[in-house]
């Protein structure tokens, strides 16, 4: 893996049901799972394949990025011989549609490209929620000699797989066709990472310079034939948080102890942002179950099929079900919440009741007070 | 360079009242509350006192403790000139030898702390829990002129014969020690944290050096010296929550005083944060059958069954139709499906067997604490 350069992408302004939390964050940054950011699983899952120089591009909303990475050394990326770079983003959009890979994007950072001295370039988004081991990937990719290596997965209704997501269609074990949802599905779809021989990257850079055509996927999908193009299986738990209906099915996938093992337990772990908490404290009142619950906070309440972030302050007589309550909120007394999602820093006070949808849950954005 | 006060902490004990708890680690780096280790206490306290060099005295069985340590980041402690030193036993010229006594550790380290050529020299043990801001004693020293000044605190006049008694005159100037008295004059007992003016000291320990009938120990040698030879010996009153955990009772019971909600001591109190070495690890998942009610509890841990009034460490794993009471759970222990335990402490990666029964009479209210390692 010396060879390859890590590239995570930002993909914000996929959907407008995430808004409220993305005010003053990009996507990558959204918290999860009870004390992550999206990007952790990205990040971490290209560390612990190997990677050592890896960028992350920005959105014009950078100061939770560069906070959440600082200098990378969570991920082990702040040593002389690893490198964590954060690097500037564009405008996402093209007129009219989403670009999901912009070469623009990866143009404004050609300094990071050239500076790695890598021959391969990893690229993926960040809001892939996942443990991925590369280097399966990038055995298939070297072992073909192919220019381009798709990780891909078999067909899931679960996924939420939109429109202008690709499926893959192959001859033998070569990737021979990119169909667009919306114009034929396969049962194997493009999961949004892939490997990419520099050189190739290069010469598409260029392309799309004289072109004008800055969607990498597209022109990917209109060389296909001249290209060689191979995918990869991902065979275990993945979900794409987009929407606001995925995040809380996403999140609440982790209640499940098989996924929760998965992601978390094995024997790579997800890295993040360390923070110095004293260890929740139950208070005899609290009544916990089938919840995941962070450091630091203190508990006098009731919580069931629950998220519950770091830091958070819960008093007597509240009740809290299938809600996921992000760091530093402060819960009053006799209060009670279900289908809830509380951004950061959000305060609640007694005898309050909120209860929203499985499928419309209701957002407190940040620094809501009630 | 210069640094008004270089701490110098004692963290080479091997704390054998312990028992299993330092069979293959030094006390200070005894886990305690959970995520902490007991040294965290007056780190923090170093750290909260913008006290920023420290030397780490070690002896006994300090991997772990070293590798707790690190580069003194957790603690601010990494700044490029000064931040923490450990100091283990060393080679000279004329050979080397292991620390014979509390002042011989810190005798056998005059080098380094000339290095800072300090004023002050505050003198640290890793043995308790305890928040305290030191820049407040040294202030004292100061206004005092002291020579030397101990922190006190009182004591029940019941617990009194044990501990180091001083009694003081009005202008907490020490008249007189008393070490574990059979008839204590006082219940102002000294709680081992000492602030010298540094050429004092290095006087003392060059004088106690030389002396063959010495145990070089401060509180029995060096301090009384300095006493008959007329210095001004301060007593800084302390008022606040201190406890000594050198035993398995007295270190069960101060991790318990976490759970008591009528208890002081605050983990949480954001004015005065005590800072430990944290590594990433996964929120806690309490299962669907899982049932907490007053405890401590750490990330990384995994519940399925009944916890009351216990504390986990990291990395606990308790299966289902399992109950703790009372408990005190080190890093990694598994609790295997059925077992019951009241009243005990489980060593770190313990596992403990579903048919596993440590239950105590309820009727007895000071249950004798098991240590459980396997």
């Amino acid at each position: 893996m010396k060879k390859v350069a890590g590239l995570i992408l930002n993909v914000d302004g996929e959907d407008d049901s995430l808004k409220d939390f993305l005010q003053h964050r990009s996507l990558s940054t959204l918290p999860f799972g009870g004390r992550y950011r999206l990007i952790d699983f990205t990040l971490s899952n290209m560390v612990n394949s190997g990677l050592s120089h890896i960028g992350v591009i920005g959105s014009h909303k950078y100061s939770s990025l560069v906070d959440h990475l600082g200098t990378g050394k969570e991920w082990s990326l702040s040593r002389k011989t690893q490198d964590l770079s954060i690097l500037s983003g564009s405008n996402n959009y093209h007129i009219g549609r989403l670009i999901k890979v912009s070469l623009r994007n990866l143009q404004n950072n050609r300094g990071f490209l050239d500076a790695t001295g890598a021959e391969h370039v990893l690229i993926a988004t960040p809001n892939l929620v996942t443990t991925f081991d590369f280097r399966n990937a990038y055995d298939i990719h070297l072992k073909n000699d192919s220019d381009i290596t798709l990780v891909f997965k078999k067909d899931d209704p679960l996924y939420h797989l939109r429109d202008n997501d690709l499926y893959l269609e192959f001859t033998k074990n070569r990737v021979s066709g990119l169909h667009y949802k919306r114009e034929q599905t396969t049962g194997h779809f493009f999961t949004e990472m892939f490997f990419v021989k520099k050189s190739i990257l290069v010469d598409l850079l260029d392309l799309s310079e004289r072109t004008g055509d800055w969607d990498l996927m597209d022109i990917i999908k209109h060389n296909i034939d001249t290209l060689q193009v191979f995918g990869a299986q991902h065979s275990g738990y993945i979900k794409r948080v987009n929407c606001l209906e995925n995040y809380m099915k996403t999140s609440m996938d982790l209640l499940d102890y098989k996924v929760m093992h998965e992601l978390f337990m094995g024997k790579n772990s997800i890295h993040t942002k360390i923070k110095d908490n004293h260890p929740t404290l139950y208070n005899d009142p609290a009544q916990v179950c089938n919840s995941i619950v962070g450091s630091g906070c203190i508990i006098d309440g009731t919580i069931n099929h629950s998220i519950i972030f770091r830091d958070t302050q819960m008093n007597v007589g509240s009740h809290i079900q299938n809600s996921i309550i992000m760091q530093r909120c402060e819960i009053g007394r006799n209060v009670n919440l279900n289908y809830v999602v509380m951004d950061k820093d959000t305060k609640i006070s007694d005898h309050t009741t909120l209860v929203g949808k499985p499928h419309a849950p209701i957002v407190l954005k940040k620094g809501t007070v009630i | 360079m210069n640094t008004e006060c270089v701490a110098m902490l004692l963290a080479g004990g091997q704390g054998s009242r312990l028992g299993s708890l330092t069979f293959n680690n030094a006390k200070p780096a005894v886990l305690f509350g959970g995520k902490y280790r007991i040294i965290d206490f007056p780190l923090s306290n170093c750290m909260n006192s913008d006290i920023d060099v420290v030397g780490v005295l070690t002896q006994y069985r300090p991997y772990i403790l070293n590798n707790y340590i690190g580069d003194g980041s957790a603690w601010a402690l990494d700044q490029v000139q000064g931040g923490v030193h450990i100091l283990p036993p060393y080679m000279g010229q004329k050979g080397g030898r292991w620390y014979s006594g509390t002042a011989d550790a810190i005798y056998q380290n005059l080098d380094f702390i000339d290095r800072f050529d300090p004023e002050y020299v505050l003198i640290l043990s890793g043995d308790h829990i305890y928040k305290m801001d030191y820049s407040k004693m040294l202030a004292f020293h100061k206004e005092k002129e002291a020579d030397l000044t101990i922190a006190v605190m009182d004591v029940p006049w019941e617990d009194a014969h044990r501990f180091g008694i001083v009694n003081t005159d009005e202008e907490h100037c020490i008249k007189e020690f008393q070490e574990k008295p059979e008839h204590p004059k006082s219940n102002k007992a000294s709680m081992g944290i000492y602030i010298f003016t540094w050429k004092d000291l290095k006087k003392a320990l060059l004088d106690d050096a030389g002396n063959r009938e010495s145990e070089h120990d401060f509180g029995h040698n060096v301090i009384p010296m300095l006493h008959e030879s007329g210095k001004r010996i301060y007593a800084y009153p302390y008022s606040g929550y201190w406890r000594d955990v050198g035993t398995v009772q007295s270190y069960y019971d101060a991790n318990m005083d976490l759970l008591d909600t009528n208890c002081d001591f605050d983990l949480s109190d954001r004015n005065f944060r005590v800072f430990s070495n944290n590594t990433s690890r996964h929120p806690q998942f309490i299962g669907s059958q899982a049932k907490i009610s007053n405890g401590l509890i750490c990330d990384g841990c995994i519940i399925f069954g009944k916890v009351e009034n216990s504390i986990l460490s990291h990395d606990v794993v308790i299966h289902k139709k399992t109950s703790l009471k009372n408990v005190i759970v080190h890093t990694g222990a598994i609790i295997e499906d059925g077992a019951i335990l009241e009243n005990c402490i489980v060593g770190a990666r313990a596992r403990i067997k579903g048919d596993a029964r440590y239950i105590t009479d309820p009727a007895d209210t000071a249950p004798e604490i098991h240590v459980i390692n396997n």
